[in-house]
């Protein structure tokens, strides 16, 4: 049995993702939808792999605001249900959230965005919690293991209480690390669906579920706030540790929490300096907050990512002079803390050293020096494709087509895996030169063609991978291909959601539950755009250079290449090999080539790597995934490859 | 100390980037960095090797041209207007079914055929017109192939790439059809043999320079083409006729003319800067008969320059077979060819001072250089 399923009582190690899918599952959480994307991708894997069991609907969802969408229609049939993304998932399903939040909700719906400050597997240090104030929806963020799961439980009680969406914020430290939690009940209850929309206009339970007529329903979201607010005042997840009269107060939520708590601790200040650690973020409980800003007039902010807690508790406390007096703030904005990065104990600990003028003892300088010594042994290893993976093959053949072009043609784009042609350019062979949010390395190639009446000649391609296709390019495309945009557009398709974990898509037959599902072909919507569709192996290196060089050539509006191989992680190519490669000694002249070690300084594979004794290249096979594409590169036709033997 | 940049990037700055680059391909099918395609020399990846051959092989990197004619051709025969001068005749191939399917006289065809036929080279590289994917030329090892190929095109194909890639793949020797500037590279090959660790240049074994007064860049005039919308897989030779100011192409559809005016601004840029016309560098160079006041009793014939011992060896025994007609050129010839091949050197002289800024730097060109100092002395 799944541990996620453990009985009541039972003290478990939970990631933080997975506390968040046990809470849901403690709620009675009945539908949970979801895009991939890290760090918030095992919420729904966890859901999925015991939907069966509990009785839900879990789904893939083709993008965030999809998601979104799917999940609102069961509140809206009086179930529990959930959305989850990350941190600029949350942007593209904000349009609907507004509109959500403004109708309101019925059963449950609680919204949780997973983010990524420091951005280690993003590339954008997005900021969700304005979402929350912008768009009138309570905030919630936990701040260890246990908390993840019970708020997470309690978010769906607030939402059904106020009827409105709640969103829950969690980070990649609380997300992706693992702590204790004592499970809750599993609820046995099983709620029928059951959509009522006949009620008067004005009434959001019985009648038609609308964000009009705008003035009443935004009043009422507004008086939703004002609830929540009630609740949190008296809410447990908000609490103060420390003395009853500190010289400095922090006030801090989320993974922060930890972090301050570990550098009072570090410093030696539990007797001088109170955490007043909020699980409520938005709405702020005022009256909790004026309790505590009275303490002290030194007011320490810890948070991630941007200023917003910080900005808010500085509006609630200049509305109050009289009652709580003058405060020094330190926070972000007055630079106390870096204005951009992830937090750690040790950032914290320094800040507060300072102001609070004690000693803070760095790591000692010989476990520093321990340290670069234990650095040095390490091998480096370069952000790059994984061996055999068809994005390098792709590059190289898009380099080669651009080159032979010879007008300076460039790639816009997008994200997946890909995005690291971008990130380190020698990667992509210095072809991608854009590179944004999911879906618009396409709208962008398709803004530049139409630059040529402005004196722009270069062509133009873009790329993206199958999910990414499905989640936003094809209105780039449609755009493309109406308005004539003269580009060359690349799906690298490798078969699966590849970085966040081969999560299944549209492109797929099998659901995020395992069932069968039909695919939705992207040929056939291609050529149902009207464009000019082809499609290639990227391991074949003259076949798809030539493709990709006749389509540079060709005047038409639209040409797209879908580039098809199976990413080498995946879990039906991982291990089986459809080729031995070796470096052929007698054919390989080594630094006596005139290729000046072209796979391993230019082409990179990792599984490629240079015999420093023999001055000569060797096939590493352990970790060869076997594609046989470098064999095309050789020069000297000294990587030899064979048909694998099926074992 | 300045960093000495690599050669793939002193080609770049120095050939490519001013627009001297050939085409002649001799930078490409040494190594994985470099390639022709559609006439333009690509350069795919980054190279840091210093020293390399694609700098060494360039005929518009700077050459040590004393060493190279010492090399090549006796000092006696040296000429500042067509370089080296052994013996100048007319010729034409004695087959008169030869004689239908070429040009001119056939003198190129007959003189590869009978190489083939003696075993002097195993394989002749001549220009293809069929399209291949990054694949030079095309290497002929019989009689019928090589009259299939026949035929002037103006337009380059990139023949020292040609002889790189002939070599890499097979190991028999070659005889080239080369323009001046493919020859130039080459001899330079040759003069270079101490960086050719396998010593591959021996397999070249003749090169038969063609004249030349320009070639037309495919990318431009295939834009000319498809302005005149006439197909360029359908041209199958093409002519400027003496004194008629047109480029006469001779298609599958007949015969089109295109203002001699319009095909001359299709010239690729490097050629305004070359200052061979006759292919100096060759065994023997072959161009039209074609000089004022002998046009039709020239009609049909070659002018045909020995340069080399080998090469004067080759033209005797086809005299000698039967294959080769020639006659004694009338003095008028030779004097008319030197003066229009003056003409071309002071011309492009004139192009690369002016491009350079100053008479002094002549590019790839050395102005100290006996030759040179001999053209720019007679100004």
């Amino acid at each position: 049995m799944s541990k996620l399923l453990s009985s009541a009582n039972k003290e478990v190690l939970f990631m933080g993702n997975e506390a968040i899918a046990r809470g849901a599952l403690e709620a009675g959480v009945n539908v949970a939808a979801a895009y991939p994307g890290t760090p918030s991708s095992e919420v729904i894997e966890n859901l999925a792999s015991v939907a069966k069991e509990r009785n839900l609907y879990v789904e893939w969802s083709t993008n965030e605001k999809v998601a979104a969408e799917v999940a609102a229609a069961a509140s809206f049939a009086g179930l529990r249900s959930m959305c989850v993304m990350k941190q600029n998932g949350v942007n593209v399903a904000s349009d609907f959230l507004l509109h959500l939040t403004a109708s309101g909700t019925r059963g449950g719906i609680v919204l949780v965005i997973c983010e990524d400050p420091g951005a280690l597997s993003s590339v954008n240090e997005g900021e969700s919690r304005y979402f929350a104030r912008m768009l009138e929806m309570p905030l919630l963020e936990p701040a260890d293991f246990q908390e993840a799961k019970d708020l997470t439980k309690w978010a769906f009680e607030l939402s059904e209480k106020i009827h409105n969406i709640v969103m829950l914020r969690s980070v990649t430290r609380m997300s992706h690390a693992s702590g204790n939690v004592i499970c809750g009940k599993l609820p046995n209850k099983i709620r029928q669906a059951r959509f009522v929309y006949d009620g008067p206009l004005t009434d959001p339970l019985k009648g038609p579920v609308i964000s009009t007529p705008v003035g009443v329903k935004h009043k009422l979201q507004q008086e939703k706030l004002k609830t929540a607010r009630e609740l949190f005042e008296k809410s447990l997840f908000n609490k103060y540790i420390g003395p009853k009269k500190p010289r400095l107060l922090i006030i801090t939520s989320s993974a922060c929490y930890l972090y301050a708590k570990e550098a009072v601790s570090m410093l030696g200040l539990q007797n001088r300096v109170g955490i007043l650690k909020l699980g409520c973020t938005w709405p702020l409980p005022e009256k909790l907050l004026k309790k505590y800003l009275r303490l002290t007039n030194k007011i320490m902010i810890v948070e991630e990512v941007l200023p917003f807690m910080e900005e808010n508790i500085k509006v609630l406390a200049a509305s109050y002079p009289k009652e709580i007096g003058v405060k020094t703030f330190y926070g972000k904005i007055d630079g106390t803390f870096p204005s951009v990065g992830e937090l750690n104990p040790d950032v914290v600990a320094e800040a507060l050293a300072k102001i609070m003028k004690v000693k803070y003892k760095k790591l000692p300088v010989s476990y520093a020096q321990e340290l670069r010594k234990v650095a040095e042994v390490i091998p480096s290893r370069d952000q790059t494709f994984c061996p055999g993976c068809p994005h390098r093959a792709s590059f190289w053949n898009i380099n080669a087509a651009l080159k032979l072009d010879g007008r300076d043609g460039f790639v816009c784009g997008d994200i997946g895996c890909y995005a690291m042609a971008s990130l380190t350019p020698a990667i992509g062979f210095y072809t991608v030169r854009t590179l944004h949010s999911m879906g618009s390395g396409t709208g962008l190639a398709s803004g530049f063609a139409k630059l040529d009446m402005f004196g722009f000649d270069k062509p133009v391609l873009s790329v993206c991978g199958d999910s990414t296709f499905y989640h936003a390019v094809i209105p780039a495309l449609i755009n493309a291909r109406h308005h004539q945009a003269d580009i060359t557009f690349v799906v690298l398709d490798n078969a699966g959601t590849a970085m966040t974990g081969f999560q299944p898509h549209p492109g797929l037959t099998v659901s995020a539950t395992g069932e069968n599902v039909p695919a939705v072909d992207i040929g056939k919507i291609c050529a149902a755009l009207g464009a000019k569709v082809a499609v290639s192996d990227p391991f074949d290196l003259e076949a798809t250079t030539k493709k990709l060089g006749a389509f540079l050539e060709e005047k038409v509006n639209l040409k797209i290449l879908i580039l098809r191989q199976i990413c080498a992680l995946s879990p039906e190519k991982k291990g089986k090999k459809q080729y031995d490669v070796k470096v052929s000694d007698e054919l390989c002249l080594g630094d006596e080539c005139g290729c000046n070690r072209l796979c391993t300084r230019i082409f990179r594979c990792p599984a490629l790597t240079w015999d420093k004794a023999k001055r000569k290249a060797v096939v590493d096979e352990v970790i060869c995934a076997g594609c046989g594409f470098c064999s095309s590169i050789c020069p000297q036709n000294a990587i030899v490859k064979a048909k694998a033997r099926v074992l | 100390m300045t960093k000495r940049l690599s050669s793939q990037k002193l080609l770049k700055n120095n050939v490519l980037d001013t627009h001297l680059c050939t085409g002649c391909g001799a930078c490409v099918s040494l190594c994985p960095y470099q390639a022709i395609y559609n006439d333009r020399t690509i350069q795919f990846h980054y190279c840091d090797l210093a020293d390399g051959k694609c700098h060494a092989y360039c005929p518009r990197t700077p050459t040590d041209f004393d060493r190279l004619r010492e090399l090549l051709f006796e000092a006696a025969d040296l000429t500042p207007e067509i370089g080296a001068l052994k013996a100048y005749y007319l010729t034409r191939a004695a087959d008169p079914e030869l004689r239908a399917v070429v040009q001119h006289g056939g003198t190129v065809t007959a003189l590869l055929e009978l190489a083939l036929a003696e075993g002097l080279i195993d394989a002749a590289l001549v220009s293809s017109d069929v399209e291949q994917y990054l694949h030079y030329g095309t290497v002929v090892y019989d009689k019928a192939a090589l009259r299939k190929s026949a035929g002037v095109k103006f337009v380059v194909f990139p023949m020292a790439a040609a002889f790189n890639q002939f070599a890499q793949r097979e190991k028999g020797r070659a005889g080239v059809v080369a323009t001046p500037c493919q020859a130039l590279a080459l001899a330079k090959m040759k003069l270079n043999i101490d960086k050719d660790k396998e010593q591959k240049v021996n397999q070249l074994c003749l090169v038969i320079g063609l004249y030349c007064g320009w070639a037309l860049s495919a990318e431009k005039f295939s834009a000319l083409l498809a302005k005149k919308d006439i197909k360029k897989e359908n041209i199958k030779r093409m002519d400027i006729p003496a004194g008629k100011n047109i480029l006469e192409l001779y298609t599958r559809e007949g015969v089109k003319e295109i203002p001699l005016a319009e095909a001359q601004a299709c010239v690729r840029d490097a050629c305004n800067y070359c200052i061979d016309s006759t292919a100096e560098y060759a065994d023997v160079s072959v161009g039209a008969a074609r000089f004022t006041g002998t046009a039709d009793e020239q009609r049909g014939w070659n002018q045909l320059v020995v340069r080399t011992r080998k090469g004067g060896d080759l033209v005797d025994m086809a005299v000698k077979r039967g294959v080769l007609e020639i006659k004694e050129a009338p003095a008028e010839s030779l004097r008319q060819l030197k003066e229009a091949a003056m003409e071309k050197k002071k011309n492009a002289l004139a192009n690369i001072a002016h491009k350079s800024g100053s008479a002094k730097n002549l590019l790839y060109l050395d102005s100290r250089d006996e030759m040179l100092r001999e053209i720019l002395k007679t100004d």
